[in-house]
């Protein structure tokens, strides 16, 4: 199963930690250089605030993903319990932004600033990808000051679920009882 | 009480102050506390994030605060919730404060703070049962003309209560800036030398002249908000204001009506600006004194809870750059009064040894308890400092109680009006710090938000005015006006505006007004009349904009960055 981070909203104080996190995990030491080209502010997740809420949104990274789905250059696979979108592929249709249920995928420029030919920036699809090329794990998790985040693996859904079923076993006796 | 025990209380009230944008370390205990199981009353006219987890909110009319701490303070009273044992051995004035609120029925407080009576009612009535509860304030409370009072009120309210003097309660002024509470300390205030002893009483200033070797004056000085006026209005050549000297401060984007204030700092005749970067203000200065910045020095911090704490380097400084203190000493000995220190530590124990309640915290206990909260008279390393300032009930006052206190509530100087019918209120977002000077300097906080700021307004408001998200609009009051980004939101009450000061461009202290607390001499930033039009040329504006913020760069000498602005 794939994972996941989730945010829970109410620890999440908006501080937008995790999209700067984010950036810093893509980006590495361009952030520190002096031409503003250098680097890229792409957060793939983005803190979003209604009247009563506060928590970021990303990718779900989904069993059966629409995006990967609809790709017409199948740049988008399961790499590492991930959906991955492979961007030196991309041809920035942007099926797969609108099929998204989530609004996880955004275009952006490519990273590594490459151009087209006509000297264009080269525009990707980009998401999470779980942080799959760190050792350290998702750094939207690991940045976040009130512990609002946290990654969700297979073997935490099936002990949230046990946990469920012992609960419903309970309330079952009870009724009957 | 300290900055930790947020977590051992109870039941927290916390009055404006939105620690989320503030100061996220505060508002993760404040998380715990809740996690642990306190009960959460939020004060603030906006839907803050700590508004949104609360269990009572109040959400206030602007300008209140003083007639919903009394209203409080009623219901406490007359529903029998006093902590009558605490009032009868440690406060005096009791009996006038119970005849002074009767008329502050929860009723009257609803009219004036617009709150439902009976939130009022359960707020109270939640507050004065926590075991224990705590009060924590901020700028909601002192950026008002009427402040002071209202932070008396508040502590009414923890000394009828018995709220005072034990752990994980009191009232906790959760200050604005980093260090302001070690600016104060250390007598960076017109009226007091370090240790808060007040330069008017004459053994005070004997013991300092003493120490220096030079007389001192017996005047207090003038309070930073006063000295536009001392410079632009003052007849009186000897009372007028000939030289500035500036530092780690950017008034020409933080102080409130900043036409008169840029004013004041292109008239006054010497101007010395002494800060880490380029900032607003330093491009009127004469000198610009360049100094390390915070990781390039060392010293002692005091947290908002009297917490002295040692900081250190931990980069070397690069270029033609000096530390705060050196800078200071080199300008002292070249008017004469030879100043010469090796470290810090140097002037630390000079200035502990004059002040009773610092004496005892050296650096050496610093270094081995990480912190000591002040007073600490006694060099003895078993004195580790005061956690409670008020410990078993007992009060700085000559008699040893704590003393009630009467206000009624005053409208805000600057009420809505016909041609400007909304409020202003300024506040902070998280991610740039203060006026920015430094954060304005990290490319990524910079990328996340940038030039032109935003004035969030709710939702209602811009469908009626016609603007969108993102759409560049003007903000006006009767100073002038500034250009910003709209955002519409629930999260803020009809009628008013909420913008953040450190934008060039979307200045919102041009609109501010000047109108002080009578005691604290603190601006009203809370509380003015506005105005949002409509921008029809949205090109134009984007272009101005644009334009606008590369020529601000230019003129502070910041190379421009490609497209002028980023994003």
């Amino acid at each position: 199963m794939n994972y996941f981070v989730k945010g829970n909203p109410d620890l999440c104080i908006g501080c937008r930690t995790c999209m700067i996190g984010c950036v810093v995990a893509h980006e590495g030491l361009h952030i520190f250089e002096i031409d503003p080209d250098s680097y890229t502010f792409n957060p793939r997740l983005k803190v979003i605030k209604t009247a009563r809420i506060t928590v970021p949104v990303q990718c779900k990274h989904c069993e059966n993903p629409a995006c990967m789905a609809v790709c017409p250059e199948n740049c988008i696979q399961l790499v590492e319990n991930a959906v991955v979108i492979n961007t030196d592929k991309c041809i920035g249709c942007k099926t797969c932004m609108m099929a998204c249920p989530y609004g996880a995928i955004e275009m952006q420029p490519d990273s590594g600033h490459r151009v087209q030919t006509d000297g264009s920036p080269r525009m990707v699809a980009n998401k999470c990808d779980l942080c799959i090329n760190s050792k350290r794990g998702p750094e939207c998790v690991r940045v976040c000051p009130t512990e609002a985040l946290t990654l969700v693996t297979e073997e935490d859904l099936e002990k949230e679920n046990a946990k469920k079923r012992i609960a419903a076993a309970r309330a079952l006796a009870e009724v009957n009882g | 009480m300290g900055v930790p025990e947020i977590e051992e209380a109870r039941v927290l009230l916390i009055f404006g102050y939105n620690g989320a944008d503030s100061h996220p370390i505060v508002a993760r205990r404040i998380l715990r506390a809740r996690q642990k199981g306190a009960k959460i009353i939020c004060v603030d006219p906006r839907v803050t994030e700590t508004a949104r987890i609360s269990d009572i909110h109040m959400q206030l009319k602007g300008g209140s605060n003083m007639a919903l701490v009394n209203a409080m303070a009623h219901v406490i009273i007359e529903e029998g919730l006093c902590d009558e044992e605490f009032i009868a051995r440690h406060t005096t004035g009791y009996e006038e404060l119970k005849t002074f609120v009767e008329r502050y029925t929860p009723e009257y407080g609803e009219e004036i703070s617009h709150v439902p009576a009976d939130t009022i009612r359960e707020a109270a009535r939640l507050y004065a049962k926590g075991e224990p509860s705590m009060i924590l304030y901020g700028m909601g409370v002192c950026q008002f003309s009427q402040a002071v009072d209202v932070v008396k009120g508040l502590a009414n309210l923890a000394l009828m209560t018995g709220n005072f003097g034990k752990p994980g309660c009191g009232i906790g002024p959760v200050r604005g800036q980093n260090n302001v509470q070690g600016a104060c300390d250390m007598g960076a205030l017109p009226n007091s030398y370090p240790g808060y002893q007040n330069v008017t009483i004459p053994e005070v200033r004997e013991k300092f002249e003493k120490a220096w070797g030079v007389p001192l004056s017996d005047h207090v000085g003038i309070p930073m908000t006063h000295v536009p006026d001392r410079v632009l209005k003052e007849k009186d050549p000897m009372k007028q204001i000939h030289a500035y000297y500036v530092f780690g401060e950017d008034p020409a984007q933080s102080d409130p009506d900043l036409a008169e204030v840029r004013e004041a700092l292109e008239k006054v005749d010497f101007l010395i600006v002494q800060d880490i970067f380029m900032n607003r203000t330093a491009t009127y200065a004469d000198v610009i004194l360049p100094a390390t910045s915070w990781g390039e020095h060392e010293g002692v911090f005091t947290c908002c809870d009297r917490g002295f704490q040692r900081f250190r380097k931990f980069i070397e400084p690069e270029g033609d750059v000096k530390d705060d203190w050196e800078i200071i000493s080199l300008i002292s000995t070249a008017m004469g009064y030879p100043m010469h220190y090796e470290n810090t530590e140097e002037i630390w124990n000079e200035m502990i040894d004059l002040c009773p309640s610092y004496t005892g915290a050296t650096y050496e206990k610093l270094e081995k308890y990480g912190g000591v909260q002040w007073p600490c008279r006694s060099k003895d390393m078993e004195d580790k400092g005061t956690p409670y300032l008020h410990k078993d009930g007992n009060f700085a006052n000559p008699d040893g109680k704590g003393k009630f206190f009467c206000a009624d509530w005053r409208p805000p100087k600057e009420l809505e009006n016909d041609e400007y019918p909304m409020v202003l209120s300024t506040v902070r977002e998280v991610g740039h710090y203060s006026s920015r000077t430094m954060t304005g300097n990290c490319r990524t906080l910079r990328s996340l938000e940038d030039e032109p700021g935003w004035a969030q307004m709710n939702v209602e408001d811009c469908r009626e005015l016609g603007v969108e998200e993102g759409e560049l609009v003007k903000v006006l009051s009767k100073r002038g006006y500034c250009i910003t980004r709209c955002m519409p939101t629930e999260r803020v009450p009809k009628g008013s505006v909420f913008m953040t000061y450190q934008w060039w461009i979307g200045a919102c202290n041009k609109l501010t007004t000047a109108h002080l607390d009578p005691v604290s001499n603190t601006p009203e930033y809370k509380y003015c009349a506005c105005k949002v039009k409509k921008i029809e040329d949205q090109k134009w504006a984007e272009k101005h904009v644009r334009e606008e913020y590369a020529e601000i760069r230019s003129k502070m000498g910041i190379q421009a960055a490609k497209e002028g602005y980023a994003l």
